[in-house]
């Protein structure tokens, strides 16, 4: 039944959703800007749209009433079938070329998928996939795709301890006497410290009490550059391990001080490690373990924390054309069992391209995809963090508040110079 | 005055033995013992490893020994295996004991498994915890995950394969599809089946671990002299040695310039060819400890069976099979028969001795047994009685 109402929606191809209210224009797009806190004031002065507004020139806006789309009859069925709750769980918004002030996009949608019934953490339910496409005259200037959740809120299942290690509690911190103490304090201060004999200056690791060459006891550190290369590595699979969701990599690391040092593996796919990676130290856990090794020539981008309210949370939902009452009524976003108003998918994707280019400051983005997690409250702070990664284009953007994870996001850019 | 192995005793090899660790001891203990026509009652030394749960006395009250004159453990996991025999022939040849009972017993798979990530308690560390809190908070937290540094360093240098792994592994599976007390009895593994198994710690694939099992073995060692009055052939201790490498870690030990190597198992083996006059191609057949396949071919070349590198054309040759100039694990190893920290290999190679294993390899009369890797560890040749 469900099966057939999604296929029919399948055949019915692209759905016209109409054309935008108004052509590409400065004063939403400085509202926008403004919203989002983001101070990138080159698309005014180029006369351009951010990419991450592709949407929000073709949202109903307050009382334009729902759109034509291919994705209504199935969500409708659903919807009689009990499976009455809905969450997005994944958004990737593809720029062909950025929209031009005066240009009037035109949005399309097709449904894509149906794949369920699934038994998931918020239920019994299907996944949906749909595509909108946009154009300006007959050229494609950008695409989404766009998954939900349709869920049965009745057949919620108590939770349960998955096999993800990371779900179990975390270890206890490293064993550590006199001996070793100076590794991790070093490792909490942001230093990758290697014991050396005080005498005849050799350095050693994993470091004992005496110097093995001389037998002295008398001992300082040195603090290793950081750099280093992979001597051999692992990708764990199975079985858990508590702290850790597999696969991940951990890996044996020559210095070039001469001596070796075991770490996790951080910001590189596991099936790209490989005997004689550059890496370098990254100490973002602090002295919980040994620092882990991070591709050398990536960079770690300082965190951003948005202190969300309100009133921001509002401004950016108006922003955005985005009138659902969850995102500027406390009562009726209370009502539907969350805490207070939360952000809107469009404000997630403009946080995350803000963040993405204040470090890419000109880079041309080419395409946002975000995974979303838990809800972002006014009250909550929102720590944005990432990875530049130049070889591969792209910057990793994670958002999380209190309550875990709100968004991981990749951001794909070119270089101005490529545009 | 030389020690010989009287006697073998065993459990079944299970998944789940049903009782305590120390029954397990008690009934591996008396089937030795019954196996070697000596009363629990002449037991006066035991030997064991340190990771082994059964205290020496709660075994001797168990069985009805008497006093005990000699009590030993050997530490650094299933690298105990062959040390304990080596030091419960110390204690005979030197008359610190008559009889010593060399024992190991766990439930394994059903009680406390190795293959699980372990917990780092807090604490004074001990040495051995500082070495692995260099590594559990890394995210190196298992056995698999600890062998496969070297594996992976092992294939970098030498251009070994995952196949290369997996042809130990059928090999050990095949040998156990034909030895009835193996937990794999009767279901041996193709290469492909390997390639399809899945990872576990990159470049081991499940087919390249050890199962886990429950179960328990225990020996019977003596003084030569009491040879000619057991009511089965004994297998004499021609050489027994331990060996640790220099700046040796224990499972962790990746700091050495060669990692791909097994330099304290070279050492054993240069003890045990120097004490028993006999050379690696005198051996008729090999009980290798095989928790992790890459380690099996490191242990080859160790050996002296060929240069480092060339383990994997040796077995991809055949050699290590039946017939092949050296069987290796005729009883399927502990990859096929069962996981008993190395001690189900060396009744292997007493069953050898007497002419009565499953696979037996024609007129066995010098098998090489050696124990754990990664670790400082052990190896004992036996021979035949004459």
């Amino acid at each position: 039944m469900i099966e057939d109402l999604a296929e029919a929606a399948r055949a019915r191809g692209e759905v016209d959703g109409g054309t935008a209210p108004d052509p590409v224009n400065a004063p939403m797009v400085r509202h926008w800007l403004e919203a989002m806190g983001d101070p990138a004031a080159h698309y005014l002065d180029e006369g351009l749209a951010p990419p991450a507004m592709l949407q929000v020139w073709t949202m109903p806006g307050h009382g334009g009433g729902p759109r034509p789309s291919a994705v209504d009859t199935v969500l409708a069925g659903l919807d009689a079938h009990g499976f009455t709750g809905v969450v997005a769980t994944d958004c990737t918004q593809a720029y062909d070329r950025p929209l031009r002030f005066g240009e009037t996009p035109r949005a399309a949608t097709a449904f894509t998928s149906l794949r369920g019934p699934k038994s998931t953490a918020m239920g019994r339910g299907y996944f949906l996939t749909w595509e909108t496409t946009w154009y300006c005259g007959d050229e494609r200037v950008g695409t989404m795709t766009f998954r939900v959740l349709k869920f049965d809120p009745a057949t919620r299942p108590e939770p349960r301890p998955p096999e993800d290690g990371a779900q179990q509690p975390p270890p206890p911190p490293p064993p550590s006497t006199g001996d070793t103490a100076f590794f991790w304090d070093g490792a909490a201060a942001g230093e990758l410290r290697i014991r050396r004999c005080a005498d005849c200056g050799t350095l050693r690791h994993p470091p004992g009490p005496l110097c093995p060459a001389c037998r002295s006891a008398a001992a300082d550190h040195v603090v290793a550059s950081g750099r280093g290369t992979v001597h051999s590595y692992t990708v764990h699979h199975h079985p858990p391990v508590p702290g850790r969701t597999a696969p991940f990599a951990v890996a044996l690391v020559d210095l070039p001080e001469g001596v070796r040092v075991v770490g996790g593996v951080t910001g590189a796919d596991p099936a790209d490690v490989h005997v004689g990676m550059a890496v370098r130290a990254d100490f973002a856990r602090g002295g919980a373990e040994p620092p882990r090794w991070r591709p050398a020539d990536q960079a770690v981008l300082p965190a951003l924390e948005l202190e969300l309210t309100r009133t921001s949370i509002t401004a950016q939902a108006l922003a955005t054309r985005d009138f659902t009452p969850v995102h500027h009524d406390p009562g009726r976003a209370r009502a539907q069992g969350a805490r207070d108003v939360f952000l809107n998918i469009l404000t997630t994707q403009g946080l995350v391209q803000r963040y993405a280019t204040t470090h890419r400051p000109g880079a041309r983005v080419r395409r946002i995809a975000v995974r979303l997690g838990a809800p972002a409250h006014a009250g909550d702070t929102l720590v944005l963090t990432g990875t530049d990664r130049p070889r591969e284009g792209r910057v990793e953007v994670r958002g999380t508040t209190a309550l875990g994870r709100h968004v991981t996001a990749t951001v794909d850019v070119v270089d101005v110079e490529d545009r | 005055m030389k020690a010989v192995i009287a006697g073998i005793g065993a459990t079944e090899f299970s998944k789940d033995s049903g009782r305590s660790e120390a029954r397990l001891a008690a009934d591996a203990a008396l089937d030795a013992l019954a196996d070697a026509g000596i009363a629990p009652e002449e037991v006066d030394g035991m030997a064991t490893f340190t990771m082994d749960p059964t205290s020496e006395i709660a075994l001797a009250r168990a069985i009805g020994a008497g006093a005990l004159r000699f009590f030993t453990r050997v530490p650094y996991g299933g690298g105990a295996a062959c040390g304990a025999v080596a030091q419960a022939a110390m204690a005979v040849s030197s008359g610190a004991a008559d009889t010593v009972l060399v024992y190991r017993a766990f439930n394994e798979r059903s009680g406390r498994r190795y293959g699980r990530a372990v917990a780092q308690d807090g604490g004074t560390p001990t040495t051995l915890a500082l070495e692995l809190g260099w590594h559990v908070p890394a995210g190196l937290a298992t056995p698999a995950s600890w062998a496969a540094l070297p594996a992976r360093r092992y294939m970098h240098e030498h251009g070994a394969t995952g196949e290369d792994f997996g042809r130990v592994a059928v090999q050990m599976r095949a040998n156990a599809a034909t030895n009835p007390r193996a937990w794999f009895h009767g279901r041996p593994i193709t290469l492909e089946e390997h390639q399809a198994s899945r990872w576990v710690a990159e470049p081991l694939r499940l087919l390249d671990c050890c199962q886990e099992s429950d179960g328990g073995v225990a020996l019977v060692v003596v003084g030569a002299a009491r040879a000619r009055s057991l009511p089965r052939p004994p297998a004499v201790i021609e050489a027994a040695a331990q060996g640790s490498g220099a700046g040796q870690l224990t499972m962790v030990d990746f700091y050495r310039d060669d990692i791909a190597a097994l330099p304290e198992m070279a050492a054993v083996a240069e003890r045990l060819w120097a004490d028993s006059g006999l050379g690696p191609w005198d051996m008729d057949a090999a009980v290798l400890y095989d928790h992790f396949t890459p380690y099996v071919l490191m242990q080859l070349e160790a050996l002296g069976y060929c240069k480092r590198g060339q383990a994997p054309a040796l077995v991809a040759d055949g050699r290590i099979g039946p017939g092949g100039d050296l069987p290796v694990n005729p009883h399927g190893g502990q990859l096929g028969e069962a996981y008993i920290h190395g001690m189900n290999g060396i009744a292997e190679a007493v069953r050898q001795i007497r002419g009565t294993a499953a696979n037996q390899v024609p007129g066995a009369a010098h098998v090489l047994v050696t124990a754990g890797t990664g670790v400082p560890t052990s190896g004992l040749v036996l021979g035949a009685y004459s």
